[in-house]
């Protein structure tokens, strides 16, 4: 996959959008099989419900997988060198996430020429439901 | 409620794990979030482009908590499970991940910190790392650090 170089890049630049389909119970259930995350939140309706909750909800974990997918289909996985998630809300079925990621910084250092991306993740209400922030080392078209 | 030396936890260390990255666990969670590069679900396609196997997702070593044997440093804590929230979890990558790594890292508490809530008593952040390496190198590939806190009582 081919990634942007450092010199294509500059503070304040916006990556591709990710939007979402409308997320199912069973995009739930498939990240709880895979992850392992048998919290019961997640894919028992009684439970939830019992719990005082409408239904059941995503994992964190789910939405910050959707969030790094849509650096990783920016820069591409193995140029990131880290990437940092905060839970701000709950994510529900019939949802629709748009996550946004903007380059914040950009620095040659020893270890490459590294950007850092803000990233945020958004319902269809405009509500924030996740933060985010990546480092990728961008390779120099120099 | 967290207990109330909760600050003496830094250092505090569990069992040492050892992880196998699963080709087919790979492939799974890269198509339980919709990843399209094909490194992370087609074997010919990771090798061709240099890799052992097949590539993982980003936020992947955070499934091998679920998977780990021994008890966790942060049940130490006594955080009352009514009251626990994921607040932050964090990955940095020093090689890429792929399956068939075997791997081993031990969980430790780094981090500590309480502060008042917005509506009055304590929330105690706790974050434990996970420095994954390579079992027979030595050569680390992926840190993961978790962070959960406990919010404060209800009045």
């Amino acid at each position: 996959m081919e990634s942007p170089g450092f010199e294509d890049v500059e503070v304040g630049d916006t990556g591709p959008e990710l939007v979402t389909e409308p997320l199912t119970r069973t995009d739930f259930v498939k990240y709880a099989g895979a992850s392992g995350d048998f919290n019961p939140m997640h894919h028992d309706e009684t439970y939830a419900q019992k719990a005082g909750r409408p239904s059941v909800f995503g994992h964190g974990m789910y939405t910050a997988g959707i969030c790094s997918k849509a650096v990783a289909n920016w820069v591409g996985i193995s140029n990131m060198r880290s990437f940092r998630a905060r839970f701000v809300s709950q994510v529900w079925p019939d949802d629709v996430l748009t996550v946004r990621q903007t380059v914040a910084e950009k620095t040659k250092t020893d270890d490459g020429n590294v950007v850092e991306l803000d990233i945020s993740v958004e319902n269809q209400n405009g509500e924030i439901v996740m933060t985010a922030k990546s480092r990728v080392a961008l390779p120099s078209r120099a | 409620m967290a207990s109330d030396n909760v600050a003496d936890l830094v250092g505090e260390r569990g069992d040492r794990e050892i992880w196998k990255v699963e080709e087919g666990k790979v492939r799974e969670f890269a198509n339980a979030l919709g990843f399209d590069d094909p490194r992370c679900t087609d074997l010919e396609a990771a090798r061709a482009a240099g890799l052992e196997g097949l590539l993982a997702p980003p936020t992947f070593a955070t499934a091998s908590t679920f998977w780990m044997r021994g008890a966790p440093p942060l049940r130490k804590a006594q955080f009352d499970r009514k009251r626990v929230l994921h607040g932050e979890q964090e990955f940095v990558y020093h090689r890429p991940l792929v399956s068939g790594m075997v791997l081993e890292g031990t969980p430790e508490i780094v981090d500590v910190k309480q502060k008042e809530g917005k509506r009055g008593g304590m929330m105690t952040f706790v974050t434990t790392e996970i420095l994954w390496c390579e079992r027979e190198s030595g050569e680390p590939v992926v840190s993961t650090l978790s962070t959960i806190l406990e919010t404060a009582p209800a009045k």
